[in-house]
C-alpha cells in the first residue's frame, strides 16, 4: 500500500493532511508518530476510504483505489479499526464478529471458530452484549472484527487508547501475534514508544507531511525523535 | 371490577398501540429522525384493508398482510421522491417534510374516499363475559395478530441478516459502512418495515375504531408519546410505552372525561422528558 502526496482534511477549507506520504510493504509494521494534530488519524481514515482526498493518490497492489468506496475498500483486503466507536454496542460479541465479517458472509461461522480459539475471552463472552465488556476486551473484540474478513491491511488507530498499561501490553502482544502471522499493519499509537519497539519501521508526521521515515528502532532511538515525540 | 376492566382495555389499546410504535422507533433508530409520516401511512394501511375487505371480500388475516405491503412500498416511494433530499440538511428538516408528507397522504385519502366514518365488514359477536368484566373477541383476536407480529419482528431482528444489519445500523452507523453494510439499502428497509408496520397498526386500530383520513393523525400523538416513553430507536421501549400509554389513557378516564385521554400522551412526553430524558429503555441521549 503506498499513499502519495495526499491532501485531505474534514471541511471544504480544512487541510489537515498537506502532502502525507506513507507505504506499507507486504507483512510489513509500520508505526506512524507525531505530535498531536499531525494527522495521523486522519492518514489512516484517508486509506480506510472515509475521507475523500483533495490530490495525491492512494494505490494498494499497485491500483489506484482513492475514488473506492470503504466497502470495495474493504473487499480488496483493508481493514480499519476505528479509535473509538469501534464496536456495535447492543450486539452480542458473537454478532459483532458476524459483522465484522459481513463482506464475506460464506466463511463467518468459520471464522468466528478460529477467532474464538485465538481469542478465548471472546469465546467465553460470546452471547454478551458488546458493551459489557472492559476496555481491553473491546479493543480485541474490535481488532478481531477486523480479522474477520482476513485482511492484508490492517490500519489500527491508537489501539491501546485509554487502557491500563496491563492491557495495553496484552493488546501490543495480539498485534505481534497478528504482525507475525503475515498481516501488514500501519498504526497510530499513542504510546509512540511501544509501537516503535514493536514496528518494523516508523513514520514521523508533522503538520500533515511525513517528515522522517526509518527502521522504527533507530527512530526510536534518534535523540531528536526522542526528544520531540517520544517525551525523552 | 371497574378497575379490572380498564386495566384489559388498556393492554389490549398497548397492544395495538404498540404496532406503529415499533414502525416509529425502527425508522427513528436507522435513519435518526423522528418520520411523521407514519400518520399518514396508518391511515393508507386502514384504507387498503377496508378496500380489500369490504371490496375484495378478503378475510381480516388476509388484509393485514396487503396492508404491510402497500404502506411499505408508499413509504419507501415518498420517502425517495420527499425525504430523503431533506435528510443531509438534518433531522428537523427531515422532520418537518414527514409533517408535510403525512398530511398530503391524508388528504389524498380524503379526495378518494371522502371525510364520512367507514367500518369493516366483521359480523358482530357478542362480549365474552367473566362476571362483570366484557371482552369483545374482535379485540383479543386483534391483540393476538400484534402479538404475533412482534414475535415475527423479534425473529426477523434478532436471526436474520438483513435483521442484522438493521441492527448494526441503528448502533453504529459509521462502522457499519466500514465494514460493507450498504446504507442506502438499510435505510430503504427500515423505511419499508417502519411504515410497513404503520400499516398493520391502522388495520388493527381501524378494526377497533371507525375508519376516515384522521385515524392516524388522531393517534399519532399516542405512537409517539409511546416510542419517546420507551426511548426513541428501542423496539421494546416501544412496546412497553405502547401499554403505558394505553394503560394510562385508560386509567385518565376514571378522573377525566374521555375528551381529554389524549392528554395522557402529553403528559408523559413531558414527565420522561424532564427526568429521564432517553425514555425507559433508551440506550443513546439525545
Amino acid at each position: 500500500m503506498e499513499a502519495r502526496a495526499v491532501v485531505c482534511g474534514y471541511g471544504a477549507a480544512d487541510e489537515i493532511l498537506k502532502g502525507a506520504d506513507l507505504a506499507v510493504a507486504k507483512g510489513e509494521m509500520v508505526a506512524i508518530v507525531g505530535p498531536n494534530g499531525a494527522g495521523k488519524s486522519t492518514l489512516l481514515k484517508s486509506i480506510a476510504g472515509m475521507l475523500r482526498l483533495k490530490s495525491g493518490a492512494i494505490l494498494f497492489k499497485d491500483r489506484e483505489i482513492q475514488d473506492c468506496s470503504t466497502r470495495e475498500r474493504a473487499q480488496i483486503g483493508i481493514a480499519f479499526v476505528p479509535q473509538e466507536a469501534n464496536i456495535f454496542p447492543t450486539m452480542t460479541v458473537r454478532e459483532n464478529l458476524e459483522m465484522g465479517g459481513f463482506i464475506a458472509p460464506g466463511l463467518v461461522v468459520e471464522r468466528t471458530q478460529s477467532i474464538f480459539a485465538r481469542f478465548p475471552i471472546l469465546a467465553e463472552k460470546s452471547k454478551q452484549q458488546a458493551r459489557t465488556l472492559s476496555g481491553g476486551q473491546r479493543q480485541i473484540l474490535a481488532m478481531a472484527m477486523a480479522l474477520m474478513v482476513d485482511p492484508e491491511l490492517l490500519l489500527l488507530d491508537e489501539p491501546s487508547a485509554g487502557l491500563s498499561p496491563k492491557a495495553a501490553d496484552a493488546l501490543f502482544d495480539e498485534i505481534v501475534a497478528i504482525h507475525a502471522s503475515g498481516t501488514s499493519i500501519a498504526m497510530v499509537e499513542q504510546n509512540a514508544y511501544e509501537a516503535l519497539m514493536i514496528a518494523d519501521r516508523g513514520v514521523v508526521l508533522v503538520d500533515g507531511r511525513s517528515v522522517r521515515t526509518g527502521p522504527a528502532r533507530e527512530l526510536a532511538a534518534d535523540r531528536e525523535v526522542r526528544r520531540l515525540f517520544l517525551g525523552a | 371490577m371497574e378497575l379490572v376492566q380498564i386495566l384489559v382495555n388498556g393492554l389490549m389499546a398497548g397492544t395495538l398501540l404498540a404496532i406503529p410504535a415499533i414502525g416509529f422507533t425502527t425508522i427513528f433508530a436507522v435513519l435518526r429522525f423522528p418520520n411523521f409520516a407514519v400518520g399518514g401511512l396508518m391511515a393508507i394501511g386502514a384504507y387498503t384493508g377496508l378496500v380489500a375487505n369490504t371490496m375484495g371480500g378478503l378475510p381480516l388475516l388476509a388484509t393485514l398482510p396487503i396492508a404491510f405491503m402497500v404502506a411499505g412500498l408508499i413509504g419507501v416511494g415518498s420517502d425517495k421522491l420527499m425525504i430523503s433530499g431533506l435528510r443531509p440538511s438534518g433531522p428537523l428538516a427531515a422532520a418537518i417534510g414527514t409533517i408535510a408528507l403525512g398530511l398530503l397522504l391524508e388528504n389524498a385519502l380524503r379526495f378518494v374516499f371522502g371525510n364520512e366514518f367507514r367500518t369493516f365488514n366483521i359480523p358482530p359477536v357478542r362480549d365474552w363475559r367473566f362476571g362483570d368484566l366484557r371482552v369483545p373477541p374482535h379485540q383479543v383476536e386483534n391483540a393476538t395478530y400484534a402479538l404475533v407480529i412482534m414475535a415475527v419482528l423479534f425473529c426477523f431482528l434478532m436471526f436474520t441478516r438483513s435483521g442484522k444489519m438493521m441492527r448494526a445500523v441503528a448502533d453504529n452507523p459509521a462502522l457499519a459502512g466500514l465494514k460493507g453494510i450498504n446504507a442506502v439499502r438499510t435505510t430503504d428497509m427500515a423505511t419499508f418495515l417502519g411504515m410497513g408496520l404503520a400499516g398493520i397498526g391502522g388495520v388493527l386500530i381501524g378494526l377497533d375504531v371507525a375508519i376516515d383520513p384522521l385515524i392516524g393523525t388522531r393517534t399519532m400523538l399516542a405512537v409517539f408519546a409511546a416510542a419517546v416513553v420507551g426511548g426513541l430507536g428501542s423496539i421494546p421501549g416501544a412496546v412497553l410505552g405502547a401499554f403505558i400509554i394505553g394503560l394510562g389513557e385508560e386509567l385518565a378516564l376514571l378522573a377525566v372525561a374521555p375528551t381529554y385521554r389524549t392528554a395522557v400522551g402529553f403528559l408523559a412526553i413531558l414527565l420522561i422528558l424532564s427526568f429521564r430524558p432517553r425514555g425507559l429503555l433508551g440506550e443513546r441521549r439525545y
